[in-house]
């Protein structure tokens, strides 16, 4: 009974996905059943489309300096976290979650309020610093839980033995965290694709792919909407499904590596 | 001794880049949107100033609260229906699969884009949509049902259809910490399958089901882009309201108060229902004294 339920659940969650996905190969503009034809017209159509190419560029950009940034700020704040205890880590933890806690709303109209006091002009500058502060919190919670269980004893067993702090971070911690880090940085870069909500407050010129999308949407029902919907999806599922299968894999060629160790 | 002090003083080290960003561009634009709540604006010109007007221009339109309402419900509806399709799943997949595969699978739907999936719908649910035109092929209807979009019911499908994995992932996280043990020791005791629910499983994951009905509720409340886009006339709500004082018409100051009005809304509905699991019992703390 409950099996069953459960993969209804994952019908349900999936059913619209498919269907885009199969009327992006119909043939004729119609979006109904019965199905007339495969073919790739709309996608032909979509990749001659230089709005649509230049905004898939962007969000590639943005994707990808979100992603760097993030990891950069979200590793040290979760070593740090490590480090702290009582009052300050509670406080900070609850501070980098404060992001995710308020509406996506809240946050676009505070940050594009903040950036006209400025006077810094709206760019993929200001939406790259929207996404990073959606990201950061989703990152920092993804690898706190692998860095709680992480030996700060064995970094400093390190430092006894001469090592210097670089050295102890690369050689002892690095290796340890990494494919957790690694993973968090695939999470952000996805977050980030498909992030509409606050970009829509805080991008100037230059469009986001979710941007043209919306525009696209609000335009007129056109097939080739899900012929770029199609390729939006693949891309972050994608994205997430690579990062997925290298934590697992070096995840398993790490547990594999210890196994042979403790044997020899 | 020494060595953890230095400790901490590395931790505060390491932790003070993210703090600066998140003061900058998290603490101070809060601030800034609250003290610009208070402001006025003149043609598209913000006028700093100390007035209330902001607030009670919207209290007192009786408009205000109709979308209000709208906002809240979508979020509720869209809260009970998440929390209550995922936790059975949840359930399913913590105490009846050994691997994690059925678990990814539906984590991986969380990053099918949010617009596409309401793109989806509309085209599912429109007037010579999939569900119309297959309805009336089969002869079970001959107009086509317009109730479907543009209405409540598409913004509430829709964003249950999009909430639903980050439920699932907040329900399972917090199921994992009930060990089977506890509840084979209930079972053992002679409880009852409901009374395991309502008096072990519940009360233990009590943090995490509140966090995904709260986190659930507060996205869906404030989310304004499903509703304008499938909600219809009757679905607009406090963000699309908002959202249109800082992308068209421009009155800032308004916008920041109806934002802060929003925020006391979804305090006050956090707090009812805390105060609703205490009251039935769900909540830990309250079961010893039976």
């Amino acid at each position: 009974m409950l099996r069953f339920y459960v993969w209804l659940y994952v019908a349900f969650l999936y059913a619209p996905i498919a269907v885009i996905t199969l009327f992006s190969f119909h043939s004729s503009p119609s979006l109904t059943f019965p199905f007339e034809g495969v073919s790739l017209r709309w996608y032909e159509k979509i990749f001659s489309d230089t709005t649509f190419m230049t905004s898939l560029q962007n969000s590639l950009i943005v994707g990808a300096s979100t992603a760097l940034v993030t990891t950069v700020l979200g590793s040290l704040t979760a070593l740090g976290l490590a480090r702290l205890k009582g009052r300050i880590q509670t406080f900070f933890g609850l501070l980098a979650f404060g992001p995710v806690a308020l509406p996506g709303l809240f946050l676009g109209i505070a940050l594009v309020m903040l950036f006209s006091q400025m006077g810094l002009q709206r760019s993929l500058l200001t939406v790259t610093i929207a996404h990073v502060l959606f990201t950061l919190p989703f990152f920092i919670e993804a690898v706190r839980s692998r860095i709680e269980y992480f030996d700060l004893s064995l970094e400093e067993a390190a430092r006894d033995l001469g090592a210097t702090p670089m050295q102890a971070f690369r050689l002892v911690t690095l290796p340890i965290i990494g494919p957790t880090i690694g993973g968090a940085a695939i999470l952000s870069f996805a977050l980030s694709f498909d992030e509409f909500i606050i970009t829509v407050f805080v991008s100037g010129n230059d469009t986001t792919l979710p941007l043209t999308i919306w525009s696209m949407m609000r335009r007129a029902v056109s097939p080739d909407i899900n012929a770029a919907s199609v390729i939006s999806l693949g891309l972050s599922i994608g994205v997430i499904l690579i990062g997925g299968l290298l934590v697992w894999y070096q995840r398993r060629t790490a547990l594999n590596a210890r196994a042979r160790d403790t044997q020899a | 001794m020494l060595k953890s002090s230095r400790r901490e003083a590395m931790g505060l080290a390491l932790a003070t880049p993210s703090f600066l960003f998140l003061l900058i561009f998290f603490i101070v634009p809060t601030l800034l949107l609250f003290v610009c709540s208070f402001w006025l604006a003149q043609s598209f010109r913000l006028i700093p100033a100390f007035t209330f007007d902001n607030y009670t221009r919207a209290l007192s339109a009786g408009g205000f609260y109709a979308l209000t309402w709208n906002a809240l419900k979508n979020g509720l509806c869209t809260a009970v229906l998440t929390v209550g399709l995922s936790f059975p799943a949840a359930y399913f997949i913590v105490y009846r699969t050994r691997g994690n595969l059925l678990f990814y699978l539906i984590l991986v739907s969380w990053f099918s884009s949010y617009l596409v999936r309401i793109y989806a719908w509309r085209v599912i649910l429109g007037s010579n949509g999939l569900i119309n035109t297959t309805l009336m092929q089969l002869g079970l209807i001959s107009e086509p049902l317009e109730v479907l979009l543009f209405s409540p019911f598409a913004t509430i499908l829709t964003l249950t259809h999009i909430m639903l994995p980050f439920g699932l992932l907040l329900l399972v996280s917090a199921l994992r910490d009930v060990k089977t043990d506890y509840i084979e020791a209930a079972r053992d005791l002679g409880a009852s399958q409901i009374e395991v629910l309502t008096k072990v499983i519940l009360p233990m994951c009590y943090k995490g089901v509140v966090g995904a009905f709260m986190f659930t509720f507060v996205i869906s409340a404030g989310d304004f882009v499903t509703p304008q886009l499938l909600g219809g006339r009757d679905g607009m709500t406090t963000g699309i309201l908002i959202a249109n004082q800082f992308r068209t018409a421009g009155n800032w100051p308004f916008g920041a108060a109806m934002a802060f009005l929003m925020l006391a809304a979804f305090l006050i509905v956090y707090l009812a229902f805390v105060r609703l699991l205490d009251l039935l019992r769900l909540a830990p703390g309250r079961r010893f004294h039976d």
